[in-house]
């Protein structure tokens, strides 16, 4: 009981993380239709700043991850810059192809900036833990829960009720339209990369307590929100919730009983088994993009 | 019905117009000459002899150094990884992300097969690498065949990412923490190949095969099924492309010229291990065929000689490299989208249309 517990715990925390990470480049998806390939190494960056504003400014922690997050909102935009914006006329794979060179540039930087040596991010809450069920439950999976479940709430309620979310949702619907009917393509494109990468960086920051910080730090978060989007269907914010919730539970309870040796590789053989049997995923939404 | 669709059904195919052309006699010679797909035009084969005979002629006065032979060496077998992906990504227009884990699944392959009680020669070591990456290959093709787009490279990745997996845990194939160690060099026709400058020969007799074997397919009719799929899928398959065929032939071509390099590579270094195969490498192939130009078989090929040759240029910045990386490939698909070939064959037509324009009209036919 105490290690289903436990392990509960840890899959619902771990769902939350990849859920944030996965609706941060389902919202760019949704606005421009490029696939982020640098989603990852922005969930990286998020967790840097956060050492970087925490350790080296001597910020108040919680202060300090507001600032990260404000600096990876500029990180976004100059990204729309640097990536869309000079190849807005080209096809979509094209803009892919350069937020995969991004990803690179990113992680060069971090390198040079940060060095190569994982670095920790101390919780506000510190290592203290919950006892349910004589499990022993950190807190920071507690606190990742939580502000998981406000961020997502609210940037649903971004989507449904405000101008913007509207926007987005034309854009979804049919690019071509929407821009004639008047939706500025341009800087809902800006919103969403700038909202997209605070998304990654949240999840970043949330996670790298858990964790050491290094290079590759995003890059698995990356690729199993990957997998939460193909199971959860690339269209809806709801699917993916759920999606994610199902990939984490699945790895920690899987792969805690059954397989621990390898339970890294079950979002993969799910995300592979999806595609080969589902090739446009589990939950196809009309009229989305792809 | 029948009748009226017949001339209409049995239009010339591609290749006719030329044996037309040619068979029209000296009136129309220049007209003819013009209308010639370019696919007749290019003298691929005589390509591929130039550059190889170049290649064993200017290499080995020009690498002098053993550090400067061994980049040779790198440059030949990065070029025979990025010819497979220019197949896979650049005719077949399939994101895949694999690359770098057939050429680990081929190099551990070799490297098995080698040290095992089988024994085997390097002929039959990089043949079963080739064999085994092959077969991968067309079992994750044909299961994710329908997957189109990001689909397919979030399937690739996630087969990469698999085999990472696999290939750290596996350590009776892929050795003590992943890294095959002690891998017998090159041994063929009873001699053995270990100096650089020995070495060299193996890789370019390598590569000049995998050369005809893309001028073979430059020429063929897969070339053309794959491109119609890749443009426009629908439009192809509608009009009776086998459009699943030509992409999956290609995936697995591709990815058995992965298998080969990295069955190449073992007996060479003398260890196979998964760092080899990173994720710089993966990206460094996309910028290989980018940088070198997407459009042609020989992009591939430039772009290699451009990857290897970066390290070396910027030696003392070391720890920029990734960063140059990226930027350049960032600043080429925004200035250069065709890369450095078709960016020199833009220049050629460029300067052939200003000749050409400087001269009497008549004579210009007959230049074609």
């Amino acid at each position: 009981m105490e290690k289903f517990v436990a392990l509960t715990a840890s899959g619902v925390a771990y769902g939350a993380v990849l859920a944030l990470v996965a609706l941060g480049f389902i919202v760019l998806y949704k606005a421009t239709g490029i696939i982020n390939f640098a989603h990852g190494d922005l969930v990286g960056l998020g967790a840097y700043l956060a050492v970087w504003v925490v350790d080296d400014l001597n910020l108040p922690s919680v202060a300090g991850y507001l600032v990260a997050l404000a600096l990876m909102a500029v990180v976004g935009v100059v990204m729309e810059r640097v990536v869309r914006a000079p190849l807005r006329d080209k096809p979509v794979l094209v803009v892919v192809i350069a937020t995969l060179a991004m990803a690179i540039v990113i992680r060069g930087l971090i390198a040079l900036w940060q060095g190569s040596n994982p670095k920790t991010l101390v919780s506000p809450v510190g290592n203290r833990a919950l006892h349910v069920a004589g499990a022993a439950i950190a807190q920071q999976r507690v606190v990742i829960v939580v502000v998981a479940t406000v961020s997502i709430a609210g940037l649903i309620l971004l989507f449904q009720r405000t101008s913007f979310g509207r926007q987005v949702r034309a854009l979804a619907a049919d690019p071509d339209t929407a821009v004639l009917m008047g939706v500025r393509g341009t800087y809902v494109a800006m919103a969403a990369f700038a909202l997209s990468a605070v998304f990654a960086g949240l999840a970043g920051i949330l996670v790298a307590p858990l964790s050491a910080v290094d290079l590759n730090f995003g890059f698995s978060l990356m690729v199993t929100a990957f997998a939460v989007a193909v199971v959860g269907g690339f269209g809806s914010l709801g699917g993916v919730v759920v999606g994610a919730l199902v990939i984490g539970l699945v790895q920690q309870l899987v792969g805690g009983y059954l397989w621990p040796e390898y339970a890294g590789l079950l979002p993969y053989i799910l995300m592979f088994a999806v595609i080969s049997v589902r090739p446009e995923g589990l939950i196809v939404v009309e009229r989305s993009r792809l | 019905m029948n009748e009226a669709t017949t001339p209409v059904g049995e239009p010339a195919p591609m290749g006719a117009a030329p044996t037309t052309g040619l068979a029209g006699g000296e009136t129309t010679a220049p007209y003819a000459k013009r209308l010639r797909p370019g696919i007749y035009r290019r003298h691929h084969y005589l390509a591929v002899v130039v550059f190889v005979v170049a290649t064993a002629v200017l290499a080995p006065m020009f690498a002098e150094s053993r550090s400067t032979q061994f980049l040779v060496n790198l440059w030949l077998v990065y070029s025979i990884t990025g010819i497979g992906f220019y197949w896979v990504f650049g005719l077949a227009g399939r994101f895949a992300f694999c690359q770098t884990f057939m050429m680990a699944l081929g190099g551990y392959m070799g490297a098995w097969v080698a040290q095992s009680s089988l024994g085997g020669g390097f002929l039959v070591q990089v043949a079963l690498g080739v064999v085994l990456s092959a077969g991968v290959a067309t079992a994750v093709g044909l299961l994710v065949r329908r997957a189109q787009a990001f689909y397919f490279a979030i399937a690739t990745i996630a087969v990469a990412e698999m085999g990472r997996v696999f290939f750290s845990k596996a350590e009776w194939f892929t050795g003590m923490n992943g890294t095959r160690t002690g891998i017998p060099p090159i041994r063929l026709f009873g001699r053995d190949y270990i100096a650089e400058s020995e070495v060299f020969w193996i890789f370019l007799g390598g590569l000049a095969l995998v050369l005809l074997l893309a001028a073979v397919i430059e020429r063929s009719p897969l070339r053309r099924d794959a491109v119609a799929a890749r443009d426009n899928a629908l439009v192809a398959a509608v009009a009776g492309v086998p459009t699943g065929r030509a992409q999956l032939t290609l995936f697995v071509l591709g990815s058995a010229m992965g298998g080969l390099s990295g069955a190449l590579m073992g007996p060479w270094t003398g260890t196979t291990g998964d760092t080899s195969f990173g994720i710089e490498l993966a990206i460094g192939i996309f910028l290989m065929l980018l940088l070198g130009g997407i459009g042609s078989m020989w992009g591939p090929v430039v772009g290699a000689a451009f990857y290897v040759a970066v390290p070396d240029l910027l030696s003392g910045f070391d720890k920029y490299a990734t960063i140059v990386y990226g930027a350049l490939l960032l600043v080429t698909i925004i200035l250069m989208p065709e890369g450095i070939v078709g960016g020199l064959g833009r220049l050629r037509l460029r300067l052939e249309g200003r000749w050409r324009r400087m001269r009497p009209k008549g004579a210009v036919d007959a230049v074609g």
